[in-house]
């Protein structure tokens, strides 16, 4: 009996220690800095030049440039501009697992945009996530990034968006389900899950290093991509920067890993990345990194582009599965390649070859290389499916260009030519099913 | 100022760097035997050759061609695949309104200078890029392949 009552007691034991365990890993995330060590020491203190506001360059700019600059550098326009509609006029869709969720218009429309919000509104918006009514907001927008953005930062931010054209546009009602349309329950996610304080620069930290955390974390939030999520929906600073998701595209691993990540990129191939959207043998950003690079990391100076890739370089290693060692070079010869696909290599022949070859090297320009290309050795090949239907640029434009086939084939036929790509040119086929595309379709 | 070899001349055009290559040829060096279709690389009639290799040239910008060796249509003639693929062109009477025949016949040329006896399977992985609205492709199949035959 005794014995019988004991067993219970240490699996009892047993039990609430995972749980508190769980509990813990779950609530307790490291901060955004946590892996440089370091002490992390307030603005106010540090000893150097400010991380934050314009970079050396903009110094002597005006007030409304230097606002200009840190909007691009936060990347507002980008989910604030819905497809095909006015700048920062909002009702660009968020479709997530809850149901969809519309970005809101912040030109400075006094009824319908942001005109008539406070300054001290506009900062409890941007730093905590409260709405002006003081309701909740979600995290859809980073406010747990933007929180480290300096008070000053953010502000200049506002005085920039109070330039552009009011745009009377009503902001779209959210379409969660419950119990996902409570905003007050995300009180509790912000307690656990927003910082909740301005940037802390670490002391032992080069100056350039600390430039570009700000710009990595505060202002370009790349973690809220690329780092995954817990099932809490809070980025796991534990995986930081091992991939994560973005409207239908994998936003990869950019953790310093050599296979996984970007360790084996030059700083000149991230730099170049990060300025032109694409380095030789890295593809070409696409999707909503292609975006990123358009509307924010092109308009940065090349002091800020270095200093964000000496911050990414420093980022630890983290080995993912998903993204293995990728595959060498391709075979030149049409017949070589995979020949369980006959309707993806016809499709590949007609619509593929001319530009990215049948080796994969690219035909016309190095940006159509296929080889080496993380997207095309991701087995789930969801970004290569998700180009294959959107493309990218125009004609016109100069920069990478590729026409949208999502008129030209049918969902099956899109599945086909991506399993075709990623047998062809990547580490593992995939196995995209018609069913995948339609959903893609939709994104 | 771009410096360029095409047809085994040196051309120099002024001109800017992001300008695509059919442009100055046919704008520029008023070599219109290259023909524009749609712009965006799918339909072959601008094909041209860049050290022997098809290329549409609608989406090289001129910049990047460097000093490899650029043969258009005008000049394609003057190689052993060329002679013979443009010899079995008017044999057999491949062409009907002739407005893809230029990239055909640059494509087909590339073709047989690198595999002098193509298959269907070769051909087809080799042309299906370049597209004829009068349905040529039957005799542009037999084109290829009597050029093969006289090689």
């Amino acid at each position: 009996m005794i014995a019988r009552r004991r067993n219970w007691l240490i699996l009892g034991a047993a039990v609430l220690l995972f749980v508190a365990v769980a509990t813990w890993r779950l609530a307790l995330l490291p901060g955004p800095l946590a892996f440089a060590g370091g002490t992390q020491v307030d603005l106010t203190d540090y000893r150097g030049p400010s991380p934050a506001g314009v970079p050396a360059e903009l110094a002597n700019a005006d007030p409304i440039a230097k606002g200009q600059y840190l909007t691009q550098a936060a990347d507002c326009a980008a989910c604030h501009t819905a497809k095909g509609g006015k700048p920062f006029a909002g009702g660009r869709p968020f479709k997530l697992p809850f149901g969809t969720i519309y970005t809101p218009n912040i030109t400075p429309d006094r009824e319908t945009g942001i005109g008539a919000w406070t300054d001290a509104e506009f900062l409890r918006a941007v730093h905590k996530g409260i709405g002006r009514g003081g309701e909740r907001l979600y995290p859809a927008f980073p406010y747990a990034s933007y929180t480290l953005l300096t008070d000053d930062d953010v502000l200049a931010i506002r005085r920039y968006l109070s330039t552009i054209s009011p745009v009377r546009q009503a902001n779209k009602p959210l379409g969660f389900s419950f119990p996902f349309n409570q905003r007050w329950l995300m009180t509790f996610w912000s307690a656990f899950f927003n910082p909740g304080h301005r940037f802390r620069p670490v002391q032992e930290r080069s100056a350039q290093w600390n430039r570009g955390a700000y710009l990595v974390e505060a202002a370009e939030h790349c973690g809220e991509c690329h780092t995954p999520r817990t099932i809490m929906q809070a980025m796991n600073t534990r995986q930081k920067f091992a991939g994560g998701q973005a409207e239908g595209w994998n936003a990869y691993n950019i953790s310093s890993d050599r296979l996984s990540g970007i360790g084996a990129w030059s700083a000149q191939d991230l730099a170049q990345y990060l300025a032109k959207g694409h380095a030789p043998g890295h593809g070409v950003a696409s999707g909503p990194m292609g975006e990123a690079v358009e509307l924010s990391t092109s308009k940065l100076t090349p002091s800020d582009i270095a200093a964000m890739v000496t911050y990414l370089q420093s980022v630890p290693a983290v080995h993912t599965k998903a993204s293995p060692r990728m595959a060498g070079p391709a075979p030149t010869l049409a017949s070589a390649g995979p020949t369980n696909n006959p309707v993806g290599k016809r499709i590949f022949e007609g619509a593929c070859a001319s530009c990215h070859a049948w080796n994969g090297r690219g035909a016309i320009t190095a940006e159509q290389q296929l080889t080496g290309n993380r997207a095309v050795n991701d087995a789930t090949a969801a970004n290569v499916a998700m180009m294959i239907l959107n493309g990218i640029g125009s004609p016109e434009h100069q920069g990478a260009f590729m026409p949208s086939f999502r008129a030209s084939y049918s969902d099956a036929e899109i599945a086909a030519a991506a399993n075709y790509v990623t047998a062809r040119f990547g580490a593992k086929p995939s196995r995209v099913t018609a069913e995948d595309v339609r959903k893609m379709r939709a994104q | 100022m771009i410096s360029i070899q095409v047809n085994g001349e040196q051309r120099d055009v002024e001109i800017d760097g992001d300008t695509p290559l059919l442009w100055v040829l046919r704008d520029v060096l008023a070599m219109t035997g290259t023909k524009f279709g749609c712009g965006i690389a799918q339909c072959g009639a601008c094909t041209v050759h860049i050290d022997g290799v098809p290329t549409r040239s609608c989406r090289l910008p001129v910049s990047q061609v460097g000093d490899r060796a650029v043969t258009t249509i005008e000049g394609v003639g003057a190689t052993s695949a060329g002679r013979r693929i443009q010899k079995a062109w008017l044999d057999l009477e491949v062409i009907q309104c002739g407005y893809c025949q230029s990239g055909q016949i640059m494509a087909a040329s590339a073709l047989l200078a690198t595999n002098p006896s193509p298959d269907d399977a070769d051909i087809d992985a080799a042309m299906s890029g370049n597209i004829c609205r009068c349905g040529t492709y039957v005799r542009i199949r037999e084109g290829i392949k009597q050029a093969a035959r006289h090689g």
